[in-house]
C-alpha cells in the first residue's frame, strides 16, 4: 500500500506539468473560489482547450484513431488533478468529452467519427447532452419528444430542460421516441443534431445559485438527416447507457473532492475559529471535525476506486457511492463553512465581498440531483451492489402509448 | 498510487476469518452476557499469533504493520470476538522498548490491560476485568503493575470492562507522554478496525435478511424505504473502510498523519457502527428485538465502543484541532 505514483504515473505526471507550464500563458486560470462563466469567455476557454489538445492532453484514454491518445483512465485523471491543480477552469467541453464523444464513438458511423470527433477534442465544437425533460428527469425512458420519419430526415418535435452548455453547444446527443407503440424502453432512438439548426431554440434557465448554467431546449419541426442516427432506431436505450456509463467514469470521482478542496476549508477553518466566540469554538469545532471526516472518508474511498483503475479494471456500480457520499460531505463542508462566517453567515457574501462559501452552500442542493438524485443512486447501489430486488413496475412491458409510463 | 491490501495481507485476512468464525460467534457473546467465558479468549489468541502480531520479532513478535493487525481485528469484529486486539495493539507500542515484557504480551504468559485514566481508579478500561498486569500512565511516567479491578453491570461483556486501581507500580520509561499519545492513537485504528468489521456483518445480515422476509407480497428489500437505510448503513461501512486502511497504513508509513487518521477513523466508526446496529434491528422488525436474535448484540458492541478510547466529539474536536494547528495544510 502506498500513495505514491508508480514510476510511470510519476513520469506521466511530470510530463503534464511541464506541458502545463510551458503553455501557462495561453490557458485560463482561475484563483480559488473564483468561477468564470463559459458564455462569456466562450472563446478563451474553446482556445484553452485547443490549446491542451494539441499538447495531447484531452482525450487521453480514447483510441488513437478517434484523435485520442490511446492512454488510460489513470493517465486522464492524473491530468486531471493536474488541471484541477494548475487552476485550470472545467474544460468547456466536459460533457462532449466524458458523454457525448464516447457515445460517438461506440455507436456512430465512420462518417460521423471523422466528421466529429477531431472538432469535439479541440473545442472547436461544443457538445451538450439532451436527456431529462420537463415530465421525466430520473425517468429517463419516460420522455416525450418524438422523432418521427420522415423520407431521408426524421423530424423533430419536443423539448428538453436542465440542459447544461446548451447555450453555447454546436451539438448535441439527442434522445427521442421513435415508436410509441413499443415499450417506454425499446421505441427510442439516439441523434446527433446540429444546435444550429432551424427549430431548435434554447432558452437559459436562471439557477437558484444565481447563475444560468443550463437550459430548455425546443425543438420545433427539427429535420434531422438519418445520416445523424446513432444505433439502430429502437435501440435508444442502449445508446444512452453507454452515455450514462461514461457519465460515471468521467465523475467516478479518483480522489477529489467535491465541491472546494478541504485544503481550502481547513484554511478557512484556520482562519475563521479563533474569531468566534469560545463557547461558538467548541460548538464550530465539532462541524468542522465532521466535514473534514466526511471529506476525508470520500477522498480516501476515491483513491481506492483510482487504485481499481490503475490496475486496469474499470469502474463498477459502486462508483455510485462516491457521488452519494461526497454530496453529502460537500453539504457539510459548505454548511460549516457558511457557519464559520459569523454574522455574514446570513448575507450572499461577506462585508468584503466573498461568495465563497454562500456559493457552496447554494450550489449544493443541485448537486444532490445532477448526474442521478440521491434517491436514484440508492436505488442502484441497493439493486447492483448489495443485490435487492427492484421495486415491481407497471410500466416497463406495455405500450407507452398505453398510459403506464 | 496502491490503496489496496496486498496478497499477504489478504491471505492474514482469509485465514483470521476462518479462525474467528470457528474459535466464536455472536452466540458466544450472548451468553458471556450470563457468565460464559470470553470467546476465543485470551490463550487461544496467543496460540494463533495474533496477540503479537505488532510485536518485533525479536520479542518473540512477528515485526508486522498495524495494517497487518488492522485486517485480522476487522475478521474478530465481524463475529464480536474477545479479548480486543486493540489491547494487544497498544501494549505492542508501549512495550516496544521493554522486550522481556513484550515477549510476554506475544506468547500469552501475561494477560496485560491498558488503564485508560488515573492508575488510582481508572475509567473502565478494555479486557481490565481478567487481566493480570496493567499498565498506565501515571504522572507522566509510564508504569506496569498489579491491581484491583472492579467491574460494572456489563452491556457488552466481550469488551472485559473494569476500572482498576493498581495497588503497585514500576516504572517502565519516565516522559512517556508522547509515546502514551500514540499507543491510544494505535487503540483508537484497532478499536475502529474491529468496528468496521461488526458494522459490515451487521449490514451483510441486514440485507440477507430484506431479501428473504416477504411483506405485503414481495421481499421488503424491495421497498425503498428499507433499500435506502440499508444503503447508507453499506455506504458508511465503505467509507470507513477507507479511513481505517488510511489510519493503519500511516502508524507505520507516515506518522505524522497518525493523529489526524485515528482520530478521524475513530469518530467515523462511532457513527457507521451504531447506524449500522440500529438499521440491523429495524430491519428485522420484531425478531430483531428479541434476545435470541443476534442483533442486538451488535447493537451492544456499538454502543459501547462509541464511547470507548474517546467518543466522536472528542474525535472530531482532535481532528479540528489538527486543522487548527495547520493539518492538512495546501
Amino acid at each position: 500500500m502506498d500513495f505514491d505514483d508508480t514510476p510511470e504515473e510519476a513520469g506521466y505526471r511530470a510530463h503534464v506539468r511541464g506541458l502545463l507550464e510551458q503553455h501557462a500563458g495561453e490557458l485560463l486560470h482561475v484563483s480559488p473560489g473564483e468561477s468564470i462563466d463559459p458564455s462569456t469567455h466562450q472563446a478563451e476557454f474553446r482556445a484553452t482547450q485547443r490549446v491542451l489538445a494539441e499538447a495531447g492532453l484531452i482525450g487521453i484514454p480514447w483510441p488513437r484513431e478517434h484523435g485520442g491518445q490511446g492512454g488510460t483512465l489513470v493517465q486522464q485523471a492524473i491530468a486531471g488533478q493536474e488541471f484541477a491543480r494548475a487552476r485550470i477552469p472545467t474544460l468547456i467541453n466536459h460533457i462532449g468529452l466524458g458523454m457525448c464523444g464516447p457515445t460517438v464513438i461506440a455507436h456512430g458511423s465512420d462518417d460521423q467519427k471523422s466528421r466529429y470527433l477531431a472538432r469535439l477534442l479541440r473545442a472547436d465544437d461544443v457538445w451538450c447532452q439532451l436527456f431529462s425533460e420537463p415530465a421525466s428527469g430520473s425517468d429517463l425512458a419516460a420522455l416525450r419528444t418524438t422523432a418521427v420519419r420522415d423520407g431521408d430526415d426524421w423530424v423533430v418535435n419536443g423539448q428538453k430542460v436542465w440542459t447544461t452548455l446548451a447555450h453555447v453547444a454546436d451539438y448535441g446527443i439527442l434522445l427521442t421516441r421513435t415508436d410509441p407503440e413499443r415499450p417506454k424502453h425499446a421505441g427510442l432512438t439516439m441523434f446527433v443534431v446540429d444546435m444550429h439548426a432551424p427549430g431548435v431554440t434554447v432558452r437559459p434557465l436562471r439557477q437558484m445559485a444565481g447563475g444560468a448554467g443550463f437550459n430548455e431546449v425546443f425543438f420545433d419541426d427539427v429535420r434531422i438527416p438519418d445520416a445523424e442516427r446513432l444505433g439502430e432506431p429502437g435501440e435508444g436505450w442502449r445508446v444512452a447507457l453507454t452515455t450514462l456509463m461514461n457519465e460515471r467514469v468521467a465523475i467516478g470521482g479518483a480522489g477529489s473532492d467535491v465541491g472546494v478542496p478541504v485544503e481550502t476549508f481547513a484554511a478557512h477553518a484556520r482562519e475563521r475559529l479563533p474569531a468566534l466566540d469560545p463557547d461558538r469554538q467548541v460548538l464550530a469545532r465539532q462541524a468542522v471535525g465532521r466535514a473534514v471526516v466526511a471529506s476525508l472518508a470520500t477522498r480516501y474511498t476515491g483513491y481506492r476506486r483510482f487504485t481499481v483503475l490503475s490496475q486496469g479494471g474499470l469502474p463498477g456500480p459502486e462508483a455510485s457511492a462516491g457521488k452519494l457520499a461526497g454530496t453529502t460531505a460537500g453539504r457539510l463542508v459548505a454548511d460549516a463553512g457558511v457557519r464559520l462566517l459569523g454574522d455574514d453567515a446570513v448575507y450572499a457574501a461577506t462585508a468584503d465581498g466573498d461568495a465563497t462559501w454562500q456559493r457552496q452552500q447554494a450550489y449544493m442542493p443541485g448537486l444532490a440531483i445532477a448526474g442521478g438524485t440521491d434517491q436514484v443512486l440508492r436505488n442502484i447501489l441497493g439493486e447492483r451492489v448489495l443485490g435487492l430486488p427492484p421495486e415491481p413496475r407497471a410500466d416497463k412491458s406495455g405500450p407507452f402509448s398505453g398510459g403506464t409510463r | 498510487m496502491n490503496f489496496d491490501l496486498g496478497t499477504d495481507q489478504r491471505d492474514a485476512a482469509a485465514g483470521a476469518r476462518a479462525f474467528f468464525s470457528g474459535s466464536t460467534s455472536p452466540a458466544a457473546a450472548r451468553a458471556a452476557l450470563e457468565g460464559g467465558a470470553i470467546e476465543p479468549g485470551h490463550k487461544a489468541l496467543a496460540e494463533i499469533g495474533f496477540l503479537g502480531i505488532t510485536v518485533a520479532e525479536d520479542a518473540g513478535g512477528a515485526g508486522g504493520s498495524l495494517l497487518d493487525l488492522a485486517v485480522v481485528a476487522e475478521q474478530g469484529g465481524a463475529v464480536l470476538a474477545g479479548p480486543s486486539l486493540v489491547t494487544a495493539a497498544r501494549a505492542a507500542v508501549l512495550l516496544a522498548d521493554v522486550p522481556e515484557l513484550a515477549a510476554q504480551l506475544a506468547d500469552g504468559s501475561t494477560a496485560f490491560a491498558v488503564l485508560d485514566g488515573s492508575a488510582d481508579g481508572s475509567h473502565p478500561s478494555i479486557d481490565a476485568a481478567a487481566a493480570t498486569t496493567f499498565l498506565a500512565l501515571d504522572g507522566g511516567a509510564l508504569v506496569v503493575g498489579q491491581g484491583e479491578a472492579t467491574a460494572g453491570q456489563p452491556m457488552d461483556a466481550t469488551r472485559g470492562l473494569a476500572s482498576v486501581r493498581l495497588t503497585d507500580r514500576r516504572v517502565l520509561a519516565e516522559d512517556a507522554g508522547e509515546l502514551w499519545a500514540r499507543a491510544r492513537q494505535v487503540a483508537a485504528v484497532v478499536l475502529a478496525a474491529e468496528d468496521l468489521g461488526a458494522a459490515d456483518r451487521a449490514v451483510a445480515l441486514g440485507v440477507a435478511y430484506a431479501k428473504e422476509r416477504q411483506a405485503f407480497g414481495r421481499a421488503i428489500g424491495s421497498y425503498q424505504s428499507v433499500k435506502h437505510m440499508l444503503v447508507d448503513a453499506w455506504v458508511g461501512v465503505d467509507q470507513l473502510r477507507s479511513l481505517v486502511w488510511w489510519a493503519a497504513w500511516a502508524a507505520d508509513a507516515a506518522p505524522d498523519e497518525l493523529p489526524l487518521a485515528a482520530s478521524a477513523a475513530k469518530a467515523y466508526a462511532a457513527q457507521v457502527f451504531e447506524r449500522a446496529a440500529e438499521t440491523l434491528i429495524q430491519v428485522h422488525g420484531g425478531i430483531g428485538y428479541t434476545w435470541e436474535h443476534d442483533a442486538h448484540l451488535y447493537w451492544r458492541r456499538a454502543k459501547v465502543d462509541r464511547l470507548l478510547l474517546g467518543d466522536e466529539a472528542e474525535h472530531l474536536d482532535a481532528v479540528a484541532r489538527l486543522v487548527e494547528a495547520g493539518a492538512l495544510r495546501a
